[in-house]
Parts: C-alpha cells; structure tokens; sequence
C-alpha cells in the first residue's frame, strides 16, 4: 500500500467507529461485535496479513495504523491481537491462518503442555491440557494462538491454534472491562508448531510492542481531549488552559505522549526491518508507553476535574484501557529487566553500542 | 491532533552516520587507550581540551554540515548527530569548541558577512577558534528581551558597548561572542522589546573587556561574568542585521536546545552504573538500567527527528523545546535512579568510579535544567505549541 492508501484506510476505520461508539462493557455486552462486523466486512480484520493466506495484503505499517485509529477510538476489538501478534506469529510457524473474519487472540501465559499426538492426523498436530490464563478476548476470539509448553527436553514452546468453539472460559476483566479470562483445555487436539526459544521470545515481543502501539495511540487522544477540554471550561472567567499552572500539566503531558509515540514508531521500524532483534526494541518501546500512561492519565484527570472522573464523560474508555494495557504482554518491571540484561549481553563494557543499536 | 507541532517524520536511516560512528568510536577507544582523555560526566561545559578539540578538527568532525569553502564538510546533520553523541557517550573533553561548532558557526553562514564567514569559520572547523554566548546579564535570566547591555554606534560607525554578560561558559579559554545588545529603543506592546536588539561578533581581546570566574558547586571554573566597560566593536562586526537579534537568536535555539547533549550529560553515570549492574547481576538494577534506557532512547529519537528536521531546513524550536526539557530532567533523574539501587556514596574522591561519577552528576544537577532555558520557559514554549498561549 501507498501512504495515501493507508490515509484511505485510517479514514475508513474512521468512518466505522464513528457509528460504533465505546460503551461500558460488562458481562452481557463483552465486545463490540457490530463494530468487529463492520471492520471484518470491509476487509480491515485481514491488513497486513498475505493475501495468499487468506490476509487483505498491505504492509505491517497499515496493520499499524489500524490498530492505532482503533486504539485511539477505544473499539472493543481483538484487532491488535489479530493483525500485530497471533496472525503474524501463526504464518511465521507456517501454520494456517483462520479466517480474518473470524476473531483471533493470542494465548501466552498461564499452564499448557502441548504433547505430540498420533492419532494419525500426522505431523503437527498437538494435545493441549492445561488452562491458559489472562487470555486476551477469552469467550470472544473464535481461535486462540496459544503457547504451550513441549514435552521435557525439548527447547521452545509450541504454538497451537485452538477453535474455541464449544470450550468454556472462565470469565474474567482487565480495568477497562476487557475479557482476560482463562480457558480450559482438556486434551484438546489442534494444529501446531515447535517454535525454538528465539521463536518465543519474538511471539512475546510481538505483543508486548502491540500492547505499546496501543498505548501511543491511546494516549495521544488522551492528551487531544484533555487539550480541548482546558481550551472549552472556563473557571475564574478563563479557559483552563490559559493558567499556567495547567499549562505546565498539558506541557508535561505533551513531552510524554511524544516521546512514547517517537520510540514506539522506531521500534515499529525496527520490527519491519529485521523480526530477528526486536526483543529490546518491543521492551523499551512497552517500558516507555507503560510509564507515560503514570502522568498522562494522571493529569488528563487532573485536568478533567470531576466530570472526567465518571463514566458520563468518554475520558475512562481510553485512561482504564491505558491502565490495564501497561499491564498486559508484560509490565514494565518485566521489560525493564529484559531491556537491561540485554544492555550489558556483552558485558558491562558495552552498554553504549548496545544501546545505540536497539533501535 | 492538537499537537501536530510537536510531532516531526521519523529521521530516515543514514548509512553515512554508522559508518562515521564507528570511526568516531575507534578514535574514542584509542584515545582513551592512550591516556589523552579520560571520561567525565557533563563534559561539554567542563572538558576543556584544545587540543582534543584540534584533533577532532583534523579529522573532519568539527564543522561537519557546513560549506567546504568554510572549510566545512558538506556533511548531513545525522552524520554530525552520530559524531557528538559518541563523543558525549564516551565523556570526552568537548567543551572548548562545542558551542562554536554547535551554534555560533551556524548563526555566522546564515547572518555572518563573507568576511565574517571566511575568517573564523574555518578557524572553527579546524578546532582552533572557540565561541561563548552572550546572552544572560545579571538582571536578565529567562526573561532575555530585558537585557541591559548597551551598543552605541559612534562617529566612526563602530558599536561601543556597555554592560556585563552572565554564566559565560567558558570565556577565559574563548576567542569570541555572539553578543546581544541593546541598540535601539523597544517599541510599543508586550512583545515591543523584541525589537532594537542586535548581535555582534566580539573579540573577545579587545581593550575594556574584563573576565570575571564565577565558580560553580562543585568549584570548577566554567562560568564567567563578562564586563564591557566602553568596548569598541568595529561595526563590521554586526551579525546579520541590526535590530534584528531577537529573531536570530531565536532562530539559533532549535540548535541550542535539541542536541543529544540534552540528554547525555551524565550517560558516563549511566554507563559506570551498567558496568555494575552488569556485574551484580541484580535485578533491580538491571530494571533500572533498562527503564532509564528505555527513556533515553525515546530522547534520542525525538532528537533525530529534530536533527532530520534541521536538515530539511526547517527550524523545529517548539520540538527542540521539548526535548530539552524532558531530556534534561532525565539528566537529573538518572542521579536519583541509580543511587536508589546502589549503595555507594557519592564523592569525588571516591576509590570507587560510580562514586566520582555520582558525585559529578550531582554536583552538575542543577545546570542542566537551568542553561540555555529554564524547563518552566521551555514548557511554555511547548504549551504555545499546544495552542493554549
């Protein structure tokens, strides 16, 4: 796609979400599946993903942009799931790609053994047994990239791709209402592939840089908002945004969302140019967003007043999202010391070449 | 998006700049090796060295964007950005050239005369002419407009000044200033003292001019006061045009303020600290080094864009603003971090290196937030960029 192709693409993601507002999710509305229908009929479930595997092509930029517009407009949808971590991750292992049309989540965490079966299926098949936990979009996603552990001896992990259909998950809710539930497997039977540990640790980066492109994007329309909000309420008979005390709020703000986005945009790079280094990238690209979520969702507040402390007003759709996405695929304890062991790899003596070539 | 002029295109990969990278990095390795450096925090106000400074003259890296008849190397600002940040990174002596080859050069090719250019800059290029600002006075800090200094033309032309610079990096090893002065009246409104300002080329050796050391906490001497007592500028030493300074000096903080010295003042810390975590192996500060890092590299790319920015020409001061004032409260922040995992005191005479170099970063703290624009000033500038003033 060309640039002005993706501008088409983003304005069309537009055009869907403003006829799909964010709503309050709770246990009887999960997701928006009106919106998921909208995106999966216009082809926008499939960018960046092949054409050949049944993707709508494009370029891992577009399925950025994508999963930017959505993330800003805070769309209750396994996109980021499904076009940045478990499409990619599947074709990466040579396995097939469920249909786009149908959501697709990804399954890192939580206790499953994968043991080759030979029920004559052939090669790459897998037995699942365990329960994978905190698994984005559980009793949403129709299949679920899962990562499970082989059996003793071997190195890696197996990716699987389970069809949820008729297996129960247990319900379970980030802070901004999103399913992160657990989903039992029973000796389940399903396609797979043995993934070496660099293979993992890249599917693991995937949605750690996910989660922070996420976050970037999220956070710029959090400051948009808190900008015009301190443009429109007056207080002592001026806009908010003329005294300089808030100045220096939205200021702050500002260098936060910036920066993130700078970083987050140079480690999308660092992924298209080269899979293979991308795991200090994604971890400081995930480090940054998550603590710009501390002062930009502190001050949108802050700045919001009492208004935006409620669910009347839209500022909780992104800020409990930002809260609970800094979390997930990894918090920044975890990725801070990916990032710093990785530093000092090669001893003590290098932190500066390293540096300098993380992104 | 409300802060569209914050945001910049990401700077394009540049071959050139990893290439001379790895030059710059062998020199530093073998330099260090031979004894004729060794690595301090903040060394670009405090690492005085001509003849460090000739060195990297001789080999191309001082001047490096500027026109080869300047004796400039027509070189990119990424390949620039690629030389300062290895030099910074490693805590080489910088100091005496740095504002020369930063700002001052830029301000004489784009306001200098050709006599001006043809004279000093390749003085400058060849690491053998060093500039100080001259911008603060004792009664003006942030509020720069309100200086007092005074240009007087007399019968001949020439400007006679009156009047005492502040916080002059430097000006007792330097050959010249950009001076701004007051040569004419301000006019009517708020922003009327914007206008009757000029800058001017001084000697630093011309008759009138006292050097005055003021120590800073750590009692090094770095800074000066510098008094002019009827000092005679000749009147072709006018810089651009006059009345014109406040929108050239405005036009030099782009560059002033969004270098990768905004943000790697105390990496000999950082680095000294890697070096320890490395060896402890413990995982808070290896959380640490990498959460730290992880701020660090956003400011390095926000400060490539801005140097890609430079060099299509554009004048990015609102990002430059921004920059400066996050990356040099990171500055700050990495003497805290580090010392709240570490128990090592800090002391410049430490036996131990981390030690001296969070004696260092402390005794330098306060600087960074401070020189070429307070963050509250900066943060206004990034508040304008919102639209909000």
């Amino acid at each position: 796609m060309t640039a002005s192709d993706q501008d088409l693409v983003v304005e069309t993601v537009r055009e869907i979400l403003a006829g799909h507002e964010p709503f309050v999710l709770t246990a009887e509305r999960q997701w928006d599946e009106g919106l998921w229908t909208a995106l999966a009929g216009a082809g926008l479930t499939g960018v960046g993903l092949p054409e050949e595997s049944g993707g709508s092509g494009g370029e891992l930029a577009d399925a950025v942009a994508v999963v930017r517009t959505l993330a800003a407009g805070a769309g209750a949808v396994p996109v980021a799931e499904q076009l940045l971590v478990a499409g990619p991750a599947l074709l990466a292992a040579d396995l097939d790609l469920p249909s786009p049309e149908e959501p697709l989540t990804i399954a890192v965490d939580g206790a499953v053994t994968a043991e080759p079966s030979d029920d004559g299926d052939g090669p790459g098949r897998f037995v699942l047994t365990g329960t994978a936990t905190d698994v984005p979009w559980a009793g949403v996603a129709r299949h679920v990239a899962v990562l499970a552990t082989p059996p003793a001896g071997i190195e890696g992990a197996v990716l699987a791709v389970v069809d949820t259909a008729g297996l129960g998950a247990s319900r379970a809710v980030n802070l901004a209402g999103e399913p992160r539930g657990s989903l039992v497997l029973d000796g389940v039977g399903v396609p797979g592939a043995l993934l070496s540990p660099a293979q993992v640790t890249r599917v693991r980066a995937r949605y750690a840089l996910a989660r922070a492109v996420q976050l970037s994007a999220a956070l710029e329309q959090v400051l948009a908002w808190t900008v015009q909000y301190a443009g429109e309420r007056v207080q002592f008979g001026r806009p908010l945004g003329k005294f300089q005390a808030v100045q220096m709020e939205l200021a702050q703000m500002a260098g936060e969302v910036t920066a993130t986005t700078a970083l987050v945009d140079a480690a999308v790079q660092a992924l298209d140019r080269d899979e293979e280094t991308v795991e200090l990238a994604a971890a400081a690209a995930k480090v940054r967003a998550g603590e710009a979520v501390e002062t930009v969702a502190k001050l949108a507040h802050q700045v919001h007043g009492a208004i935006g402390f409620t669910q009347e007003h839209r500022l909780h759709h992104l800020t409990r999202r930002c809260w609970s996405w800094r979390d997930e695929a990894g918090t920044e304890s975890v990725w801070s010391r990916v990032l710093g062991a990785g530093l000092v790899a090669d001893g003590g003596d290098d932190v500066w070449p390293t540096f300098t070539r993380v992104v | 998006m409300s802060n569209d002029q914050l945001t910049l295109a990401p700077a394009p990969p540049s071959e050139a700049a990893e290439q001379v990278r790895l030059e710059v990095r062998r020199f530093l390795a073998e330099e260090l090796a031979a004894g004729s450096f060794t690595t301090h925090v903040d060394t670009w106000l405090s690492g005085v060295d001509p003849d460090f400074s000739r060195k990297l003259g001789a080999r191309g890296w001082l001047g490096m964007t500027w026109p080869k008849e300047y004796g400039g190397h027509e070189r990119s600002a990424m390949e620039r950005y690629a030389v300062t940040e290895e030099l910074l990174a490693a805590g080489a002596p910088v100091a005496a050239h740095w504002i020369a080859d930063r700002q001052s050069g830029l301000a004489l090719l784009r306001y200098g005369t050709e006599a001006q250019r043809k004279e000093i800059l390749p003085r400058i290029a060849a690491g053998q002419c060093y500039f100080v600002i001259g911008m603060s006075e004792p009664d003006s800090g942030s509020d720069l407009a309100s200086i007092r200094t005074r240009g007087t033309r007399n019968a001949d032309g020439d400007f006679v000044v009156n009047g005492a610079k502040v916080w002059t990096s430097n000006a007792h090893h330097s050959h010249y200033g950009i001076v701004l002065v007051r040569t004419g009246p301000p006019g009517e409104g708020p922003r009327g003292k914007h206008q009757g300002l000029t800058q001017l080329v001084v000697d630093l050796s011309l008759p009138g001019i006292t050097v005055n050391p003021i120590r800073i906490l750590d009692g090094g001497h770095h800074f000066n006061e510098v008094v002019f007592d009827d000092v005679v500028v000749p009147g072709d030493m006018l810089l651009g045009e006059e009345g014109n300074g406040w929108h050239q000096v405005t036009a030099e903080l782009a560059f002033e303020r969004s270098g990768p010295e905004r943000f790697l003042s105390t990496w000999p810390l950082l680095a000294e600290f890697g070096r320890r975590a490395a060896a402890t192996g413990d995982p808070a500060q290896l959380a640490v080094l990498g959460r730290l890092s992880s701020r660090a590299l956003a400011l390095r790319q926000l400060s490539l864009r801005i140097a890609a920015a430079l060099d299509r020409g554009e004048l990015p001061d609102i990002p430059a603003a921004l920059v400066k004032d996050m990356g040099t409260t990171f500055e700050q922040d990495v003497v805290d971090e580090v010392r709240r995992v570490v128990d090592v005191p800090a002391s410049l005479d430490s036996p131990d290196p981390l030690g001296r170099a969070l004696a260092e970063a402390q005794l330098h703290a306060p600087g960074y937030t401070l020189r070429g624009g307070t963050n509250e000033i900066l943060k206004g500038i990034v508040a304008r960029g919102l639209g909000l003033r």
